[in-house]
C-alpha cells in the first residue's frame, strides 16, 4: 500500500486519471439522484438551448432534453457494460488460458491457432456484424459479444502468465501433494500470477470503453431512450451545426472517461511491474 | 529453422486462418434470425413466392453444399449479386470502395508513420523530461480516443468553425477521388490520431532500449557525437519493432476505417460494410468482413516476414516463439 | 535502413505532389468551353437506392420519376389528373377502362412503346415470384386486352370509379415488355422518361443524361441530372450551401428555417406525409378501445409536432384518422387534448390499473421515427403505459416486424385518392391493415366510399368514418411535411402529392 502511495506521488498523470474515474463512478452511482432532470425528460419549450440557459448545464438536444442529464446516466450504461465485459472476457480468458498453458502439448498449440485464427477478424469488426445482425442489442447481449470478441487477446495473456509461473517450485510440490489440476491452476497458480491479469483487466477495461462508444456510434450498440454516449453522437451528428454540444460533450464524455482509465491502466502496469 | 522454411509454415498457416475464418463468417451470416427471402421480398410475400425464391437462392440445400457453392464462386473472383440492389454484381462496387479504402489508409500512414516516429525518437532522446511528458500524454490521450471522437472534433474545428474542409466526403460525378482529395484530410487526419499514440509510445519504448544497450553507451563514452550515434546507430535499431507494429496494425486499421467512413461519409470498404448490416445483404456482407480479415491475415504475414528479413538475429541465428 | 528513411521522404512527398496534379487536371476541364454550356442539375438524395418500381419500397424519386413515365400524371399547381403516355381515358361504369396511349414514344433503347407494354407492367403485379407492392391493389383487374398497338382496356371484377388513379402510383411505372427486368432493372434501368441513365455507381452516385427523343416538346430543359446519395441529412445540407449540390429532398423544419435565413436558398413543401401510429386490434392491450382511447388521452400534439422539429397546424397535422388534414375529404374535429386522469381511470376500466408495458416497433433510420418514437414513451408514461422501443433499421422493421406488433410506426406516402389507402390499410381485408382493425361499420364505409358515385353522399360516408375512428379507431395519424431545400438557381421545381418529381420543367437560371 504504501509503494502504491509512493508512486502515485511521483506520478501527477495517475492521480489526475484515478480522480476522473472516481468521479465517473461517482456520477455513475449517485448522479442521477442529484439531478433536476430526467434523461428522457423533454423540455419543449427549450429545443436546443445553448449550454448554461433555462438551467440546462449543456443546453438541450433537439428534443429538448437535458444533455448533462443524458451524459450523467449514460455513465452508468457504458460503465457497468465496461466493466462487466473486461470482467467476464478475463475470466473466460483465463479459463481458456490456463487449460491451454497447463496441460501444454497438443491442447496448447491447438489453442495458439485458434486464437490466432480468432484474431484475424479485428474484434469491432466481429462485434458490429453480429450484433447488427441480431439487431435489437441489449445489455446483455452487447456484453457478451464484446466479450467473446476480446477473448482471443485475454486468453493469449492468461496463458502467458500461467507459463511464467508453471516451472515454480509450488506447483511441482502442490503437484506432489496430489492436488487436481483444477486445484494447481486456480488455487494455486492464479494467485500468483495476478498482477499481470489485473493489468491485463485494467486495460482491457479502457478498451471495451472504447469499442462500446464505437459500436454505439455505428447505431449497433444499446438502443434509444437508453442514453447511449456513442449514439448520442451519431444521433445528433444531424444537428450539429445548429447545435454543436449535443455532440461535442458526448465526444468529450467520452474522451475524459478512455483517457482517465488508460492513465489509470497505465498506473496499474507500472506498479505491478516494480513490485515484482 | 531456416528462412524458407518458416515462410512456407506462415503461408500455410495464413490459408488455413483464411479458410476456417470464411467458414466462420458463412456460419455467422447464416444463423441471423430472419428469412434472407423473407427480408428481399419484403411485405408483400406470399408462401409461393417465398418458396420459390429460397429454391431459386439456393436456400434449401444442405449448408455443406451451399458454403463450398459460396466459397468456389469467391475464389474464381465471383462475389456473387448484391440481394439488396437486385441485379448488380457486387464485384462491380466492391473494388472500388476497397480502392478508395486503401487510398484512404495509405494516406493515413503518410501522415501518422513520420510523425509519430519524430516524436517517438524525440521523446526517447529526451526521456524523463519535460517534452517527453508531454508526448507522452498527448500519445496517451489520442491513443485512448475511438476514431470518432477524434473525428467529431476534427469536425468541429476545421470544417465548422474553421470551415477549412468538407464536412462529408462525396466524390462529384466525372472525377475521381485523386481530383477531390481534400476529402481524405479529416478522415485520414482522425487515423493519424489514434496511431500516432500506440506508435510513437512504442518508438519510444523501443529507442529507449537502444539508448540504454551496452554499445550505445560505450559509442557514446567513446566519445563519438551523441546526435551522430543516435542517427547513425540507434535509430536503425530501434526502428525493427515499430515497423512490426505498424505492419501489425494494417489490418486493424482495417476495423477503425468502419468508424471514421461512417463518420465521414467516405465511400469506402467500412461504410459499405456497415450499410450492408443494415440492409442485411448477405453476400455484400460475406465479402466485405473476408476481405478485411484477408487485409489483416495478409499483413500480418507480410509484417512477419519483413521482420524475419530485417532482423538479423532471426535471420541467421533462427528462433522460435 | 537508409532505402528505408528515403522511402519514407517519398511518402511525403506524394500527397502534396498528387495535389497539385489534381489541382492541374481540374484547371484543364475549366478550359473546355462545352462543359459551360452543359446545363446540369445536382440533387443530394437520402435514399441510396434506384429500385425497380414495384419491387421494393424506399425508392430514390428523383431516379425513378426522370427514368420512367407514367400512364398520367399530376399537374402539381392544381393537382388535376394530367395525361402523359395515356392520352385519354374513360369508363361508362367504373368497371370497364379504356386508356388510348401516345402514339410515336420510345423507350430509351429505342423500341416503341405499345399497348403491349401497359400489359406487361400492370399483369408483373400479379407475378408472384416478384412479391409487386401493387399486387393487392390490380389484383381486381380481370382482364387486360389490347384492340390495338395504342389502346388498353381493363376490365376490373367490381367497379371502381377512381381506378385511374391507381396509375399515379410511383410503383406503376411504364416499363418495356421485352426489357429485363428482373436482371437489369436495378442496374440499368430503362423507360421512356426525360433521362437516360447513363451511369451508376451504387451507394455513391448516378449520372441522367437528357433523352433528347422525349415526347414532350421541349423537355426535358436541363441536359444532366447528378444525383448522390448522401445518407445524412446535416451532410446534404452542407453540401448544398457549399454549392456543391442544387436540391436536397427531405429536409427537416429546422433546416428550412436555417436555409430560410441564409441567402440563396428556398424551401418547398409539395405535400404532407403520414405517420402512422398503429394499434393492434386483434390482440391485447389494444383490442379494448378503453387502451386505445387511454393511450390517445395521453399524447399532447403539441409535443409530437415540436418533436418533429415544427409546429402543429402551421407544418405539422395530428388528427386520429386515417385522412389527411389537407384533403377536401378531411373532417375538422377538434382535438381531444391531453388528459392524463382520464387515460388512467380508463386503463383502470380496461383492467389496467397498475398501467401496462406494451412493445412499439419503429424503423430507427426513417426521417422523425426515433423522435417520434422516444418522445411517444415520454407521452405515456404518466398514464401508466410503458412503452417497450424496437428500432430497427427501415428494410428490416418492414419486412420482419411490420403488420405483426401490437404497437407500430410506419411512414405512409400520400394517396391522392383517399379511398385507396382506406381499403388498403383499414379494410378488415385489406392487405397492409396494420392495425388489423376489423370494424363492420368501417368495412361498410369504406365499401360504400369506394363504389359511391355522388360526391356529397361519398363525402357523408367519409365524415361517419372519422367520426368512427374518433371513437374507437386504432390510428393516430401525424403529419410530417415533406421538404425540399432549393438553390435560388433552380426554377420550375415540380413535385405533386404523388410525390414524383417532375425535374423535366426545372432548370438552372
Amino acid at each position: 500500500m504504501k509503494t502504491i502511495l509512493l508512486h502515485l506521488k511521483n506520478n501527477p498523470l495517475a492521480i489526475l486519471g484515478i480522480m476522473i474515474l472516481f468521479l465517473w463512478i461517482f456520477a455513475a452511482l449517485f448522479g442521477p439522484a442529484l439531478l433536476s432532470y430526467n434523461y428522457t425528460e423533454m423540455d419543449m419549450e427549450h429545443q436546443m438551448t445553448t449550454p448554461g440557459e433555462y438551467g440546462h448545464l449543456l443546453g438541450t438536444d433537439a428534443l429538448g432534453r437535458d444533455v448533462f442529464a443524458r451524459i450523467i446516466y449514460g455513465s452508468r450504461s457504458i460503465l457497468t457494460v465496461a466493466l462487466m465485459t473486461s470482467l467476464v472476457s478475463s475470466i473466460v480468458g483465463i479459463l481458456i488460458g490456463f487449460t491451454a498453458g497447463y496441460f501444454g502439448s497438443l491442447v496448447d498449440t491447438f489453442f495458439l491457432r485458434a486464437m490466432d485464427i480468432l484474431m484475424a477478424i479485428p474484434p469491432l469488426v466481429l462485434s458490429m456484424v453480429v450484433l447488427g445482425i441480431l439487431g435489437d442489442s441489449s445489455f446483455l447481449s452487447l456484453t457478451l459479444i464484446v466479450s467473446i470478441a476480446f477473448t482471443p487477446a485475454t486468453a493469449r495473456v492468461a496463458r502467458g502468465a500461467l507459463l511464467s509461473c508453471k516451472g515454480s517450485e509450488y506447483v511441482d510440490a502442490a503437484r506432489i501433494r496430489g492436488e487436481s489440476h483444477f486445484i494447481i491452476m486456480f488455487v494455486e497458480i492464479l494467485p500468483n500470477t495476478i498482477g499481470p491479469i489485473i493489468v491485463e483487466i485494467t486495460a482491457r477495461f479502457a478498451y471495451s470503453i472504447m469499442m462500446i462508444a464505437s459500436l454505439g456510434f455505428l447505431g449497433v450498440g444499446l438502443q434509444p431512450p437508453t442514453p447511449d454516449w456513442g449514439m448520442m453522437v451519431i444521433e445528433n451528428k444531424s444537428i450539429i451545426r445548429a447545435a454543436s454540444w449535443t455532440v461535442l460533450y458526448p465526444s468529450l464524455a467520452i474522451a475524459s472517461l478512455v483517457i482517465a482509465v488508460s492513465l489509470f491502466s497505465d498506473f496499474v502496469s507500472k506498479v505491478m511491474i516494480h513490485e515484482k | 529453422m531456416n528462412l524458407f522454411k518458416r515462410f512456407s509454415q506462415r503461408l500455410g498457416f495464413m490459408i488455413l486462418t483464411l479458410v476456417v475464418m470464411s467458414f466462420l463468417i458463412f456460419l455467422l451470416v447464416e444463423i441471423m434470425p430472419g428469412d434472407v427471402a423473407q427480408t428481399v421480398l419484403g411485405q408483400s410475400a406470399t408462401p409461393e413466392s417465398l418458396a420459390a425464391l429460397r429454391e431459386s437462392m439456393g436456400l434449401n440445400d444442405p449448408l455443406m453444399v451451399r458454403y463450398g457453392h459460396w466459397a468456389g464462386k469467391f475464389i474464381r473472383g465471383d462475389l456473387g449479386e448484391s440481394l439488396y440492389m437486385r441485379g448488380i454484381q457486387i464485384n462491380t462496387i466492391f473494388w472500388r470502395k476497397v480502392g478508395h479504402s486503401i487510398i484512404l489508409a495509405l494516406t493515413a500512414l503518410i501522415f501518422y508513420v513520420p510523425l509519430s516516429l519524430f516524436f517517438g525518437v524525440f521523446a526517447g532522446v529526451k526521456a524523463g523530461k519535460l517534452p517527453d511528458s508531454i508526448i507522452s500524454f498527448f500519445g496517451l490521450a489520442t491513443m485512448a480516443l475511438p476514431e470518432f471522437v477524434s473525428g467529431i472534433i476534427l469536425i468541429t474545428l476545421f470544417a465548422i468553425k474553421i470551415p477549412l474542409l468538407p464536412i462529408t466526403s462525396i466524390i462529384p460525378i466525372g472525377e475521381t477521388l485523386w481530383e477531390n482529395l481534400n476529402i481524405l484530410i479529416l478522415p485520414a487526419l482522425s487515423i493519424t490520431l489514434v496511431m500516432f499514440g500506440y506508435v510513437s509510445r512504442m518508438q519510444r519504448s523501443s529507442m529507449l532500449t537502444v539508448m540504454n544497450s551496452d554499445y550505445i553507451r560505450a559509442a557514446i563514452l567513446k566519445g563519438m557525437p551523441r546526435g551522430y550515434v543516435i542517427f547513425r546507430h540507434a535509430l536503425k535499431n530501434a526502428l525493427l519493432p515499430t515497423i512490426t507494429i505498424i505492419g501489425m496494425n494494417m489490418g486493424w486499421l482495417f476495423g477503425g476505417l468502419i468508424v471514421v467512413e461512417t463518420l465521414f461519409g467516405f465511400p469506402g470498404l467500412g461504410s459499405l460494410t456497415l450499410s450492408a448490416i443494415k440492409t442485411r445483404d448477405v453476400p455484400l456482407l460475406e465479402a466485405s468482413v473476408l476481405f478485411i480479415t484477408f487485409i489483416f491475415v495478409v499483413s500480418t504475414f507480410i509484417t512477419d516476414m519483413m521482420y524475419l528479413f530485417l532482423n538479423p538475429r532471426i535471420r541467421f541465428k533462427g528462433s522460435d516463439s | 535502413m537508409k532505402k528505408f528513411t528515403i522511402f519514407m521522404m517519398l511518402g511525403l512527398f506524394i500527397i502534396p505532389t498528387l495535389s497539385l496534379f489534381a489541382g492541374g487536371q481540374k484547371d484543364a476541364e475549366i478550359k473546355q468551353p462545352e462543359a459551360e454550356k452543359k446545363m446540369v442539375i445536382r440533387i443530394a438524395e437520402q435514399v441510396p437506392n434506384l429500385i425497380t418500381p414495384g419491387a421494393w419500397d424506399g425508392q430514390a424519386f428523383s431516379l425513378n420519376s426522370s427514368i420512367y413515365d407514367y400512364l398520367i400524371e399530376m399537374d402539381s399547381a392544381t393537382g388535376e389528373l394530367a395525361p402523359a403516355l395515356a392520352t385519354e381515358w374513360s369508363s361508362k361504369d367504373g368497371k370497364v377502362w379504356t386508356f388510348k396511349l401516345r402514339e410515336g414514344v420510345k423507350f430509351h433503347d429505342g423500341s416503341a412503346f405499345t399497348s403491349k407494354d401497359v400489359q406487361f407492367t400492370l399483369e408483373r403485379t400479379q407475378d408472384p415470384d416478384l412479391g409487386h407492392l401493387k399486387a393487392k391493389d390490380f389484383a381486381v383487374v380481370k382482364s387486360i386486352s389490347t384492340p390495338n398497338d395504342y389502346t388498353v382496356i381493363i376490365t376490373l371484377k367490381e367497379s371502381l370509379p377512381t381506378f385511374q388513379y391507381s396509375m399515379t402510383d410511383y410503383n406503376v411505372a411504364m416499363l418495356s415488355s421485352d426489357y429485363d427486368y428482373s436482371k437489369l432493372g436495378e442496374s440499368a434501368p430503362m423507360g421512356t422518361g426525360p433521362f437516360m441513365l447513363k451511369k451508376l455507381i451504387p451507394k455513391e452516385s448516378a449520372l441522367l443524361v437528357k433523352n433528347s427523343n422525349y415526347w414532350q416538346p421541349g423537355l426535358p430543359k436541363a441536359d444532366e441530372l447528378q444525383i448522390y446519395f448522401v445518407p445524412d441529412i446535416d451532410s446534404s445540407v452542407s453540401l448544398l450551401e457549399a454549392g456543391k449540390v442544387d436540391i436536397v429532398p427531405q429536409i427537416s423544419p429546422l433546416i428550412k428555417q436555417r436555409l430560410e435565413a441564409g441567402d440563396g436558398f428556398k424551401v418547398v413543401s409539395p405535400y404532407q406525409e403520414s405517420r402512422f401510429i398503429a394499434m393492434a386490434m386483434d390482440r391485447e392491450p389494444f383490442d379494448d378501445n378503453n387502451v386505445r382511447l387511454a393511450f390517445k388521452y395521453s399524447m399532447d400534439p403539441e409535443i409530437l409536432a415540436k418533436a418533429c422539429q415544427g409546429t402543429l397546424n402551421k407544418e405539422i397535422y395530428y388528427n386520429e384518422t386515417p385522412i389527411v388534414n389537407k384533403l377536401a375529404q378531411y373532417k375538422d374535429i377538434s382535438l381531444r387534448g391531453q388528459d392524463i386522469k382520464k387515460a388512467k381511470d380508463l386503463l383502470a376500466k380496461a383492467g389496467y390499473p397498475d398501467g401496462l408495458t406494451v412493445e412499439f416497433y419503429y424503423a430507427s433510420d426513417h426521417p422523425y421515427g426515433k423522435e417520434i418514437a422516444q418522445t411517444l414513451k415520454e407521452l405515456t408514461a404518466p398514464a401508466g403505459i410503458v412503452l417497450d422501443l424496437k428500432g430497427f433499421p427501415r428494410d428490416i422493421y418492414l419486412s420482419q416486424y411490420w403488420m405483426n406488433a401490437p404497437l407500430l410506426l410506419t411512414g405512409w406516402g400520400v394517396r391522392v385518392d383517399p379511398s385507396m389507402l382506406l381499403m388498403l390499410a383499414y379494410h378488415s381485408e385489406g392487405p397492409w391493415n396494420e392495425s388489423h382493425i376489423n370494424d363492420p361499420e368501417v368495412d361498410d364505409l369504406i365499401t360504400k366510399i369506394k363504389s359511391e358515385v355522388d360526391d356529397a353522399q361519398r363525402q357523408e360516408y367519409y365524415d361517419r368514418l372519422q367520426e368512427v375512428f374518433f371513437e374507437r379507431g386504432t390510428v393516430i395519424n401525424l403529419q410530417v411535411p415533406y421538404l425540399v431545400g432549393l438553390s435560388d438557381a433552380v426554377q420550375d421545381y415540380r413535385q405533386p402529392i404523388t410525390m414524383l418529381s417532375q425535374l423535366k420543367y426545372a432548370y438552372i437560371k
